[in-house]
């Protein structure tokens, strides 16, 4: 087991952690990134559906809330900073809408209350009007508020890409290393892993599910979190039209989320169907699905089961639920020095930019000296994506590496070249290489080019095919050979 | 119905019940017609009546499940080429239910080194069964063009 | 740009083989077929069992045997192979955008085009089973490349959810390469499949096949370690009390087959809805003049020796086309599906000449009596949805019905469900 020293530990690399890393990064200051899972932005950042908001989308919305602060720090950031990392970002735009005229009102209020804060002006459409824009709204939609301002962007490529340009930038990205223990010193924590002893000066907790827990080992959980469990489904691309804006129905009742929001790649994402639970249970549920289906059936009928491509749950961890609505923090504990948590849970990609110059300006206060690092380059080179090319640079990348030139996913244009270079960006497994390059997300679910991923995976890795994971230790895709189970009977 | 003919087949296949005296369908396969074949079984285990077999083929494939249940297998085995791990192989004629098993676990022992061509012998008189195991496709040998 | 090309078949499986080879013997000059995958015979290559061939050959072939039999034909009637390579658009104009690693980017405008691009498998996202998202679910097809062509076995304990054939034709490999498959789980009261595969792939081995069943949660987090199966009522719906678990360490799927008609799209082609294949007349022209289509693609096919036969017209009409710049359009009169028939192809015919209906009852049943129009009626002991059923008409029969417009098949069960 190793030793390893480090100035900033950064506890999970999800959109939050990752953020913190990439923004150290600019600086002289030891940064060292831990991940329990084998890739990065597979906790909750990995169900987040993507919206970049203001907070000013939920009637919920106060200007003195910590929340709203951070948002709007970090809107204005989000769009130069997928620039730099060269991710998708798209302004799609968000419709909040009404069923019934008498919740007008409330429509009303927020259009005032966000002019007033100098946050631009929102238009009220009436039904004939959004039907132009949208014409696949239900009839029942009475009216809505248009919010130009709302984008989407990947969580999962933006939380890989500020991991990858944080390593570019000399921060230490440790995968499948997860805190078991954490002792108090004087100066430094000494933190236990799987991987062995980390000591550190910093503790920045980004733990996003387990961001409690890992508060706890210090004693530094001065919150409490209630874990929400969201049920998000996909849709064919053959939906994608029906809607090109994000639309949602202002709440009927509190905390009833319904959302149809289109995805950088062009497909639907439909839900949240929303319940407390216990955490851990990632697991979809028939009630959960039909709530949603019943739900996203309000703003767009047409939708129907046979739509439903995919669907996965995931976590909101929301704070100071008790007293009403969620808040988020970025803070020094209040009982422990140089242990900052960070307890966003929703929306944490929209707040990630923000958050990361928080905790930077944490450190600076607390005394870290942050000299700037000469060497920093903000840029990272996305990978080619073959489907949205067009001819002459699918050409002269072919012309480049012949494996553009081989397709391997049918469903999603995925070639043999994009999968090389997600391996060589970091992934090692099947849901590694599909969260950078998609191969499997398709209407087939990987069922033409799984054998083939897996196959390319195992070359490129060089290991054994028996060995390649799905999504990380104790998920082997074919752990056997044909003929081992007879020869054992033998 | 579907209860019923499951547990025909069994008896079909287990000589101990024939014995008794009963009538039987037993499902022929022959062709997609799926015919439902009603026999009717003296005690001693003869057949004494047969309905609903469209065809002769029929008729006798009937019989046959009654007396000696044989199948066609089809199996892999394995080769020394990493691009061609498994070569597609047959048995050149039916054999007993009873031997399938069996040779499948003779076909995790055998490892082919040299090209083969459909039709080509893997095997010879696999588990006394009388039957070879054939090569159901061409294979040019390790290095070779697949 | 490539020289000029008469006929481009799109898939290299079963029909995309058929289509070539006919449209070849019909006098096609160029004849290519273009093919995603590493090698020729679509799936037949991993299909090593047994039951191919019986109404094309008359003999009882593996898939591979039956593979090469067109395989070895096709080159020596010089058909053109072009390997690893995707067709990614298709236009109205018959202009085809293919890639591969070779020749990279180009297009190809040949004088027909056939599509063979058959069916893929319907995954488990789409079928929203509530659970884990575990590694060790495979739809059966996927399956069955990983144990029969690339040497790997996903598990060693599985439940296969769907009788369709191909689910349990891997019940049977699976119990046959040392696995323990616990149950195959139907939803509806009759197996999806042939009779055939029922007998000899789950009865021969004891396997379990539960009706009426279905799963209602996936477990285990990493990897699969059982799934939870419950009866269901009429309406397809989990009963509550009757849930049952069952380990294993790995779930198949073989929940149907889908026409793969991505391309088909593209290039504006009316597709049947229920088919889920394109709109075809008795030559299998699609729509889109010059483009015809048959296999798989247009309909999910019980036996390869109809995938085969149906491409063979497609391939020859392309030829025609090909040659003399069109053929006369067959589609005089519409079939359509009437009482108890889920779907008639081809959707129309010409009324002038000889045809056969390929049809699927909707319901199973006993003494069910099929009519077309009133100008043919037909008895059968009995019919299942998982059985198509093949009808010739002759010319002369049609000859009342030429100047209908359309023509109506029902199949009333006179027997009962």
């Amino acid at each position: 087991m190793s030793k390893i020293e480090t100035e900033v530990l950064i506890i999970g690399a999800g959109v939050l952690g990752a953020a913190t890393a990439r923004e150290l990064s600019r600086y002289k200051v030891d940064v060292t990134l831990v991940e329990k899972e084998v890739d990065v932005g597979w906790g909750i950042t990995k169900a987040n559906v993507g919206v970049v908001c203001q907070g000013r989308d939920t009637l919920e919305f106060r200007p003195e809330y910590h929340r709203t602060k951070l948002l709007w720090k970090a809107l204005p950031l989000m769009e130069p900073l997928c620039k730099e990392l060269d991710v998708p970002f798209k302004r799609v735009g968000a419709y909040l809408m009404i069923r019934n005229l008498a919740r007008k009102d409330k429509l009303d209020k927020l259009a005032k209350r966000t002019e007033s804060l100098g946050l631009g002006t929102d238009t009220y459409l009436p039904y004939s009007e959004l039907k132009k824009r949208e014409p696949f709204i239900s009839r029942d939609i009475k009216g809505g508020l248009y919010d130009h301002a709302i984008a989407v962007v990947h969580p999962v490529c933006l939380t890989q890409a500020l991991a990858e340009n944080a390593v570019q930038n000399g921060v230490n990205l440790m995968l499948e290393t997860e805190v078991e223990e954490i002792q108090t010193g004087d100066s430094y924590f000494s933190v236990r892993t799987n991987q062995g002893e980390i000591k550190t000066r910093y503790i920045i907790n980004a733990a996003g599910e387990w961001v409690d827990k890992i508060a706890a080992m210090v004693n530094a959980d001065d919150f409490v979190l209630f874990p929400i469990k969201g049920y998000v489904g996909v849709l064919d691309r053959d939906c994608s039209e029906l809607a090109k804006s994000l639309l949602a129905i202002l709440p009927e009742e509190p905390g009833d989320m319904n959302i149809v929001v289109p995805t950088v790649e062009g497909n639907l994402l439909f839900g949240i169907q929303l319940q407390i639970n216990r955490r851990h249970d990632h697991s979809t549920t028939e009630h959960m699905a039909r709530k949603a289906l019943e739900n996203v059936r309000k703003i767009i009928p047409e939708i129907s089961e046979k739509d439903i491509i995919n669907s996965f749950c995931g976590y909101l961890m929301f704070r100071n639920f008790e007293i009403g609505w969620h808040e988020c923090e970025v803070a020094m504990s209040s009982r422990v020095s140089r242990f900052v948590n960070m307890t966003i849970g929703y929306p944490g990609v929209s707040a990630s930019p923000g958050a990361a110059l928080e905790v930077v300006e944490i450190l600076r206060n607390d005394g870290l000296r942050l000299d700037p690092n000469p060497k920093f380059n903000p840029y990272r080179k996305g990978i080619p994506d073959f489907s949205v090319l067009s001819e002459k640079e699918r050409k002269a990348l072919i012309k480049k590496d012949p494996k553009f030139g081989h397709l391997v996913c049918r469903c999603e244009m995925v070639t043999e070249g994009e999968i090389t270079e997600a391996i060589k960006r970091g992934a090692t497994t099947l849901d590694g290489v599909k969260f950078r390059v998609r191969p499997g997300t398709g209407r087939c679910q990987g069922g033409f080019c799984g054998p083939r991923v897996t196959r390319i995976l195992a070359r490129e890795l060089g290991i054994p095919e028996t060995e390649v994971t799905k999504a990380g230790k104790g998920s082997a895709v074919v752990p056997l050979r044909t003929k081992q189970l007879l020869e054992e009977g033998n | 119905m579907r209860e019923r003919s499951k547990s025909l087949w069994l008896i079909a296949s287990s000589r101990e019940v024939i014995k008794v005296s009963r009538r039987e369908i037993v499902i022929c396969i022959g062709c997609p017609m799926g015919c439902r074949v009603t026999v009717t079984l003296g005690k001693d285990g003869s057949v004494t009546t047969l309905k609903g077999a469209e065809c002769r083929q029929g008729q006798k494939y009937v019989l046959n499940e009654l007396k000696n249940p044989l199948r066609t297998l089809t199996a892999t085995v394995r080769t020394v080429d990493e691009d061609f791990p498994l070569l597609p192989v047959r048995s050149s004629r039916p054999v007993p239910k009873t031997l399938l098993q069996p040779i499948m676990r003779e076909t995790a022992r055998i490892r082919i080194k040299t090209p083969v061509q459909a039709g080509d012998v893997v095997a010879r008189n696999v588990q006394g069964s009388k039957a070879d195991l054939l090569a159901t496709t061409d294979w040019s040998g390790p290095g070779g063009e697949g | 740009m490539v020289s000029k090309v008469d006929v481009a078949v799109i898939g290299a499986g079963p029909a995309g083989l058929a289509a070539a080879i006919s449209a070849r013997e019909r006098g096609a000059e160029r004849v290519i077929i273009i093919e995603r995958a590493e090698r020729l015979g679509g799936l037949l290559p991993q299909c090593v069992h047994n039951g191919f061939g019986l109404l094309y050959f008359e003999k009882d072939m593996t898939g591979p045997e039956y593979e090469k039999a067109f395989v070895d034909k096709a080159n020596s009637l010089k058909v053109e192979f072009m390997l690893e390579t995707m067709v990614i658009d298709l236009n109205e104009e018959g202009m085809l955008t293919v890639v591969n690693r070779q020749q990279g980017y180009k297009k190809i405008k040949p004088g027909a085009i056939v599509l063979a691009m058959g069916c893929r498998e319907r995954p488990r996202g789409a079928l929203g089973i509530p659970g884990e998202r575990p590694a060790g679910i495979f739809t059966a097809g996927t399956c069955q490349r990983f144990v029969n062509v690339e040497g790997f076995m996903p598990g060693s304990r599985y439940v296969v959810l769907g009788s369709g054939d191909i689910g349990m034709i891997m019940a049977r490999r699976l119990t046959l390469e040392g696995a323990k498959v616990e149950a195959v789980v139907e939803i509806m009261p009759w197996p999806g499949g042939l009779i055939r595969n029922e007998v000899q792939c789950l009865h021969d081995f004891g396997i379990r096949l539960l009706l009426e069943h279905t799963i209602t949660f996936i477990h285990g987090k990493r990897r699969i370690k059982g799934v939870t199966v419950a009866k269901v009522d009429r309406d397809l719906r989990p009963i509550k009390g009757t849930e049952r678990f069952f380990p294993c360490d790995c779930l198949l799927i073989s929940a149907g087959l889908i026409p793969e008609n991505e391309l088909s799209k593209k290039a504006g082609i009316e597709l049947d809805l229920v088919t889920g294949g394109p709109v075809v007349d008795q030559n299998r022209q699609t729509s889109v003049p010059g483009i015809f289509a048959g296999g798989n693609v247009v309909q999910v096919h019980d036996l390869v020796d109809w995938v085969s036969w149906e491409a063979e017209l497609a391939g020859a009409a392309a030829a025609s086309y090909a040659d003399k710049g069109k053929i006369k359009r067959a589609d005089q009169i519409r079939m359509v599906a009437g009482e108890n028939i889920k779907y008639v192809v081809p959707q129309y015919i010409s009324g002038k000449d000889d045809v056969t209906l390929h049809l699927r009852v909707s319901r199973p049943g006993l003494r069910a009596n099929l009519k077309v129009g009133n100008i043919l009626s037909k008895r059968f002991r009995s019919v299942r949805p998982s059985e198509m059923i093949i009808l010739d008409i002759k010319a002369e029969k049609l000859r009342d019905a030429r100047t209908l417009k359309e023509l109506v098949v029902d199949c009333k069960l006179e027997g009962g469900d």
